[in-house]
């Protein structure tokens, strides 16, 4: 069976809520923001119920009439919701935001509001770690190859935004010189118009090259006899590139 | 026929109205079955106080109409009698209960047991709200009929109520020795109280018309919201 992972104090209570009235007829939904988890955890509570999404309303009409257990996903997007019968039904459903809060009021008995990630730090890194771990092994890297404290959390589009910010980020040390040759490349590519490209896109190599560098040896004494080039010129490419 | 050898006390005793015999000094002599569940809710002092205010002038027998309330009871009228120095009575008539127009409807009902419904809408209303909640509840209780959806909607809007009051009180019993009569039949009573320091009132009435369409009697005060709940199985 499918795991749903919570620390949350609120989000606990929901699931309390869920198995309490698993065996009664009574209808539920779960409103919350984009990319929560909202049909994980329905899925997680009722494994074996059909589940439809309020995308397809004939779907939806059709299965109210045949099943009396019901997981009915994106429900804000249903637009015949007043007509809906769902009484005497174990009915499930989720949705992005409350729509008419008149209507939902009337529909459900139970109205849940699942939290953000924002709202659940300690669910969020436990996603987190798993979605480095799924990204390790996609892209074969261990963990001595990068540092997992640098890798950047963005929850602006909740656990969408989370997996691509580490995908991003890890892709970057799974890359060989071919590998940065063609993103260059594509770059370059879709970029190039104008009449001064060859000074423009030079940053591409030049900023990391000098950037790295100056980590690596510390001063520009040192790293200008490594790149073997004049103090002046590496001074004057610093300012140029406006590196600190 | 000589009446005088009927014994009447039981009829008394059975009678659905109230009545109380003190004795000068406020002592109760005799009290029938239904004035005892009212003493769960009122004082014998008020109620003596009650029968010396509303006595007749001599001796003789005064009914005088008013609206009367204890909890779930309702008065429209109260006689007070006395006959000699020594004794005083007073009867209460309970103020018919108004049927609902909706009858019930039985596709509906399904054999539940309330405290998984009322334990979970807790969860849900701990997953809003923070106060402390006190449960009391009576684990016992059998399981009997009710529209799930309906009344769950009525719970959920009833403890809403109390979204920003301190130490909720919550408790689910049986009322003991009082029913409701539903399509012709004496079902029993199940009461479910919510106390607390305070309380909402801006779904009142969507309470009082949720609860009517489940044949729930509400009692909704300033501080506490009190649900009977026929007892249908």
């Amino acid at each position: 069976m499918e795991q749903f992972f919570t620390s949350s104090e609120q989000v606990q209570n929901i699931i309390k809520g869920f198995n309490l009235t698993k065996t009664l007829f009574v209808s539920s939904i779960i409103i919350g923001e984009p990319n929560i988890g909202k049909k994980s955890l329905a899925r997680y509570l009722f494994p074996k119920a059909p589940l439809v999404s309020g995308e397809n309303q004939e779907e939806v009409e059709k299965l109210l009439q045949e099943v009396d257990e019901l997981i009915i996903t994106d429900f804000e997007k249903l637009s015949n919701q007043e007509s809906l019968n769902l009484d005497n039904k174990r009915i499930i459903a989720t949705a992005n935001y409350m729509g008419n809060q008149q209507t939902i009021d009337n529909l459900f008995a139970f109205i849940y509001t699942l939290p953000s990630l924002k709202e659940r730090p300690d669910d969020t890194k436990h996603i987190r770690d798993l979605f480095i771990k799924e990204a390790e092994s996609t892209l074969m890297l261990t963990e001595n190859d990068f540092s997992i404290a640098d890798i950047p959390i963005n929850l602006s589009n909740n656990s969408k935004t989370l997996k691509k910010t580490i995908y991003t980020y890890l892709m970057k040390y799974s890359m060989d010189d071919k590998d940065i040759q063609e993103a260059i490349y594509n770059y370059i590519l879709q970029n190039l118009n104008g009449n001064n490209e060859y000074k423009e896109h030079l940053g591409l190599y030049e900023k990391p090259l000098i950037e790295a560098g100056l980590k690596k040896y510390g001063s520009q004494l040192q790293l200008s006899q490594v790149l073997g080039i004049n103090r002046n010129t590496l001074r004057k490419k610093i300012h140029e590139h406006r590196i600190d | 026929m000589n009446i005088e050898s009927i014994d009447f006390q039981s009829f008394l005793d059975w009678d659905n109205s109230p009545f109380i015999l003190f004795n000068n000094q406020s002592k109760i002599l005799y009290l029938n079955n239904s004035a005892e569940i009212l003493f769960g809710y009122v004082s014998k002092k008020e109620l003596y106080d009650l029968a010396l205010a509303y006595a007749p002038p001599s001796f003789g027998h005064k009914t005088t109409t008013l609206s009367l309330n204890y909890d779930s009871f309702t008065f429209y009228a109260i006689t007070v009698g006395y006959e000699n120095e020594e004794q005083i009575s007073i009867r209460f008539y309970n103020t018919p209960r108004v049927k609902p127009a909706t009858a019930i409807e039985r596709d509906k009902l399904v054999n539940t047991n309330i405290n998984l419904l009322l334990e979970a809408n807790i969860a849900l209303f701990k997953t809003k709200n923070t106060n402390s909640l006190q449960l009391l509840a009576d684990h016992d209780l059998p399981s009997f009929k009710i529209d799930q959806n309906g009344f769950s909607k009525l719970l959920r809007k009833t403890l809403d109520a109390f979204r920003s009051s301190d130490s909720i009180r919550i408790t689910l019993k049986l009322l003991v020795g009082e029913h409701v009569i539903i399509s012709g039949k004496k079902k029993a009573i199940v009461q479910l109280a919510i106390e607390a320091n305070g309380r909402y009132s801006d779904t009142d009435e969507e309470i009082k018309s949720l609860a009517m369409q489940s044949h729930i009697s509400s009692l909704l005060k300033e501080n506490s919201i009190k649900l009977e709940i026929p007892l249908i199985q």
